[in-house]
């Protein structure tokens, strides 16, 4: 018989992993209401940013880029987590200006223009980059594997859990205990009142709306070394970031955390005894949880209830 | 309901001039196709995917639910006239019945899931389902023979007893492919335009209210659905039989929203004839301008974007409004009416 | 009304079936110029997916040998032209393609395949239409099997022919436990089952045979399950993309030594695109550096031609699609006519030197399955390089006669010469 451990450990990693790449989506469906299709597109962007500028062409002036390259890889990658996701908020940005029109109409305005958006910006990274498979660049001290329990495991993996985790972390903090995330759950609860409390709504909608787009794109550059990078990679993403919104319930953080592991270790589970079927759990997981519980896990009562 | 006002006179009609004027153009495209640099093929396509996207509209424009999983049921007519032809019979109508059966069993097994619930829950669910039926036919291989496709699917002879016609080569089966679409036509003209049609655009108005006037809403909803997963089979059984194989490529996400888009952008929202016009406008789009540029996407996606926030009545709405004598706004606040009644509450 | 439309029903497709007999598209009115009238072919290469590198290479192998003739002034005094498009490693595109090829840009022969389900999806337009279809890299064992066809030959090694040449040395010298990662398409499957069939032949056993979905990229759990289950040899049949990825995390996690890797066959665009996680024994129809006449003067004319491109020398991909080209040029100067049953004859008794190859063995065509048997080399990483390109140490090069799929021929079943339509150009 196979030991269950190891893929357990797998199945945990992995779930970290989709949380976080459900945690952008969440915000934006749960706080603005707005179904993001564009997402996974948004993600394989922050991917493919992120890829630039670590490589051997990073996107600016030679003086600069010179420098930049004489750094160590470590220091090059800890700084592009921090801005290669920056400049994918000035897509999202764009994306947020576009859907202006669609506030206060129904979510389906959103859905379809994301939808339109996200392919064009498959199309326009196609473009760019051709379609070839790139590799980002990983500090050696993330990668390579260690042995535990007379098994090699991957380090950059767990680093990956890790990090995602600490993020998980810092935007809880950022939303429960910070004046902001108390705005932004306001806004997300009667728009009106916040209104006239003197808030700007609409800024408010923007900074949430780029704050989703980062957090798609960093999602992207950690977890482009274990997926690869094409331009068809948002697809891997934006399909369980829904379902695992959907299965924890549109509206909560802890259903999207809980739901994103719950939707990772479904995965890695069936991972070690049907490997051909575990795409597949997750949908079965998603059929069966939402017909007996509607709502989803710990889901609340929205506006997109129906 | 779309675009044709219930008093008109041609809502009653069986026959209206709008389609024998549609149809007659279509039957004399395999003349002059080629001279204008596109090929019968090509016209094939389009007509097979009209008959998708007519049924597709059944459910999007005239009930009002979001089905982003349609290519689900093209998919599973597409291999179950395939695999008719292998196990079950080599008879032309036989097979196209079993497409349609199947799709409708598959239509009717989705719809028990979803049916009570609307809006965004609705879309959610029919992506699911979708994701759920394109891994079981990418993974059972022995079946569908997996992402290599069902291959050796024969165009069957059109046998009516005293007559046999042979499809094999292009324009024939383009007229046969023709006559389906007719008959396709008229049974979702009638359709849309009988007292069910009627209850359905109530329902889509508004639920409750066509609830408590006392119509069982869940069931029209799941009816509705299922007879357009069933005609959506057929047209995939026509597929199969013009690609000469079934893939399941056209039950992905991306290819569900292709639909979508199609019947969108030719404004399916505010007219019949509105599918047709996206279905055209996206194949001629992607043969002429993705033989220039692999990018074509981009820029239909473009288009599909600045439709859904200026034009959401569509190619078809436009025109209509044109035609109708400028009566612009009042086309697109049909539009836009019943984009926002997608999803209402 | 109904009787106009029945005249004009009955009058339309009249025509139309009349207009259907010229379907070559725009060459119809230039039947006076037939002379001079260009050749055409259509490349049906992936430029996008699992494929796409490959795709292109086999590309440039093609262009360089209609480049070669057209400098020649062309096959027969008529200048060759092409048409590509991307197939985008779909078989529904690789469909749609060929329709398009045939009937709007009257190609009279389709030439290229990497992906064996696309290959199949092509073949079946090309044999509606009697078209002449050249599949130069897609090598499941059952292109030659149950999936042959009279107007399809085949250029690359298969399955079979590369398991048959590595899986009994790796059995006596490795391990008799044998675990199969298999891509879970068409080319996979054959694949795994005739390097089954030769390991259980040979006295081995196969423990798993996990199956991975194409465009998979985290092959964490099957590694996993490889470490638990402690197989002597992991032979793989995975491509494209797959492979890339796969060799990456092997070598990261550092788990190339053992298990020992048998990959099949690898192609000369994945190996180039990660050089460093190239490990394990693979088969190869051809290496840029084999110490043969007429290969440095090959590899010269190709990094000519293809100076800004992605990969700097030729590997066996292109290598597989310059031959085919080559060889149906010559074909059809050798008949002096372009008319595809003759043309087929020509094909299905080629017959081509060594020399002339650029490999070790004499190499022919098989009438009966119309795949090219040719010479099989096997290879593994070089551990001292002569220059940067120089990735591959080949052990063995093998007799076509010895790696033979005999399962091919009477799974292979071709239609008559009178069921193909008739083409000419």
């Amino acid at each position: 018989m196979i030991d269950i451990l190891p893929h357990i450990l797998n199945g945990l990693t992995l779930g970290l992993l989709f949380a976080l790449i459900a945690l952008g989506f969440m915000l934006i469906v749960g706080l603005m209401e707005q179904i993001n299709l564009a997402h996974g597109s948004l993600f394989a962007l922050g991917a493919y940013v992120g890829m630039q500028m670590l490589g051997p062409r990073p996107p600016m002036p030679a003086d600069w880029a010179a420098a930049w390259l004489a750094l160590p890889l470590g220091w090059r990658y800890a700084l592009t987590l921090v801005i290669a996701p920056c400049v994918v908020g000035v897509v999202g940005a764009l994306v947020e200006f576009c859907m202006r029109r669609t506030y206060g109409k129904d979510p389906l305005y959103g859905l379809l223009l994301t939808f339109g958006a996200a392919m064009v910006i498959e199309e326009a990274i196609r473009l760019t980059w051709g379609t070839r498979d790139y590799v980002l660049q990983v500090p050696q001290a993330i990668s390579g594997g260690f042995i535990f329990q007379d098994l090699i495991w991957s380090t950059y993996r767990f680093y990956a859990a890790g990090i995602a985790a600490v993020i998980i972390g810092l935007v809880w903090l950022v939303i429960e205990k910070t004046p902001y995330g108390a705005i932004i759950k306001a806004g997300a609860h009667d728009s009106e009142i916040v209104r006239a409390l003197g808030i700007n709504l609409s800024r408010l909608r923007l900074a949430v709306f780029i704050f989703g787009t980062m957090l798609a794109a960093v999602a992207g550059i950690i977890v482009a070394p274990i997926w690869g990078i094409r331009p068809h990679m948002g697809v891997d993403a934006v399909v369980p970031a829904f379902l695992v919104i959907v299965l924890g319930g549109v509206g909560s953080f802890w259903g999207a955390v809980s739901a994103g592991i719950l939707v990772g270790l479904a995965v890695g589970l069936t991972g070690a005894y049907a490997s051909e079927w575990s795409l597949l759990s997750m949908y079965i997981l998603l059929v069966a949880i939402v017909t007996f519980r509607a709502r989803g896990l710990f889901g609340k009562k929205s506006v997109l209830e129906a | 309901m779309n675009g044709t006002a219930p008093n008109s006179p041609d809502a009653a009609r069986l026959i209206t001039p709008t389609m024998l004027v549609v149809w007659l153009g279509l039957a004399t495209i395999p003349l002059w196709i080629s001279q204008i640099g596109l090929y019968p093929y090509l016209g094939i396509e389009i007509l097979i995917w009209s008959i998708y996207a007519l049924s597709f509209n059944l459910v999007l424009g005239t009930a009002g639910l979001p089905s982003f999983g349609h290519g689900v049921f093209f998919g599973v007519g597409a291999y179950a006239f395939g695999l008719a032809q292998f196990n079950v019979s080599s008879s032309l109508w036989i097979c196209l019945t079993l497409a349609m059966l199947a799709a409708a069993l598959a239509g009717v097994f989705v719809a028990l899931f979803i049916s009570h619930r609307r809006g965004i829950y609705y879309a959610f669910m029919t992506i699911a389902f979708g994701q759920i039926f394109w891994t079981i036919a990418i993974k059972w291989h022995s079946v569908t023979g997996g992402e290599d496709g069902l291959l050796k699917i024969e165009r069957l002879p059109a046998d009516l007893g005293f007559v046999s016609f042979d499809l094999k080569n292009n324009a024939s089966f383009y007229y046969f492919v023709l006559a389906v679409f007719i008959v396709i036509v008229i049974a979702l003209w009638r359709l849309t335009h009988s007292p069910y049609g009627r209850i359905l655009s109530a329902i889509r108005q508004s639920e409750t209210r066509a609830a408590h006037l006392g119509y069982r809403v869940w069931l029209y909803k799941a009816s509705v659905f299922t007879i357009s997963a069933g005609m959506s089979g057929l047209a995939g059984g026509l597929f199969a039989m013009a690609q000469l194989a079934a893939f399941p490529d056209v039950m992905s996400l991306h290819q569900s929203g292709y639909i979508v888009m199609m019947t969108l952008v030719g404004g399916g929202l505010v007219s019949f004839w509105g599918p047709i016009v996206g279905v055209v406008t996206f194949l001629v789009a992607r043969d002429v301008i993705g033989a220039m540029t692999s990018a074509w996407m981009l820029w239909f996606g473009l288009l599909f974007i600045a439709i859904v926030l200026f034009k959401p009545e569509g190619i078809a709405g436009a025109f209509r409004s044109v035609v109708d004598g400028g009566k612009a706004r009042a086309k697109r606040a049909e539009g836009v009416s019943a984009l926002r009644l997608l999803f209402r509450s | 009304m109904s009787k106009i439309n029945r005249r004009r029903f009955v009058k339309g497709s009249a025509a139309a079936l009349a207009g259907t007999a010229a379907f070559y598209g725009p060459w119809k009115h230039n039947s006076v110029y037939a002379q001079a009238k260009p050749i055409k072919l259509g490349l049906t290469c992936d430029a996008s997916g699992q494929y796409g590198n490959s795709g292109q290479d086999d590309l440039r192998g093609i262009k360089m040998a209609i480049d070669e003739f057209n400098v020649k002034g062309g096959v027969l005094g008529r200048k060759i032209e092409w048409v590509t498009a991307d197939t985008e490693t779909t078989p529904a595109t690789g469909s749609r393609v060929a329709e398009r090829f045939i009937t709007r840009e009257g190609c009279t022969v389709l030439i290229g395949a990497v992906h064996s389900g696309v290959a199949n999806a092509i073949t079946q337009v090309a044999a509606k239409n009697g078209v002449i279809y050249l599949n130069t890299n897609s090598s499941a064992p059952s292109e030659a099997g149950e999936n042959c066809s009279r107007i399809k030959f085949v250029w690359d090694g298969n399955g079979t022919n590369f398991s048959k040449a590595a899986v009994k040395n790796a059995v006596q010298g490795v391990g008799k436990n044998w675990l199969l990662l298999t891509n879970d398409y068409v080319w996979g499957h054959t694949t795994s089952s005739a390097t089954k069939a030769q390991v259980e032949a040979n006295g081995g056993k196969i423990i798993d045979n996990l199956l991975v979905p194409q465009n998979t990229r985290d092959f964490t759990s099957y590694l996993l399950k490889i470490q638990q289950a402690k197989p002597d040899v992991v032979a793989t049949a995975i491509g494209g993309d797959d492979i890339k990825a796969l060799r990456e995390q092997v070598v990261q996690l550092k788990l190339d030594g053992k298990p020992a890797w048998i990959n099949n066959q690898q192609d000369w665009p994945d190996i180039w695109g990660a050089p460093e996680s190239l490990f394990g024994v693979f088969g190869t129809t051809w290496y840029h550096k084999l110490p043969l006449a007429g290969v440095a003067e090959f590899v010269k004319k190709w990094e000519a031609a293809n100076k800004d491109g992605p990969i700097p020398v030729p590997g066996n991909v292109s290598y597989n699609g310059y031959m085919a080209t080559r060889e149906l040029l010559r074909a059809m100067e050798r008949a002096g006519s372009t008319n595809n049953i003759k043309v087929i004859k020509e094909l299905e008794n080629l017959k081509v030197s060594a020399a002339d190859r650029m490999q070790h063995y004499d190499a022919f065509m098989d009438p009966v399955t119309h795949q090219m048997q040719q010479t099989i080399y096997l290879a593994r990483r070089n551990m001292k390089p002569t220059d940067k390109t120089d990735l591959y140490e080949i052990i063995s090069w093998t007799e076509p006669k010895t790696v033979l799929d005999d399962a091919a021929p009477n799974k292979c079943k071709l239609a008559p010469y009178e069921q193909v339509p008739s083409v000419d150009s």
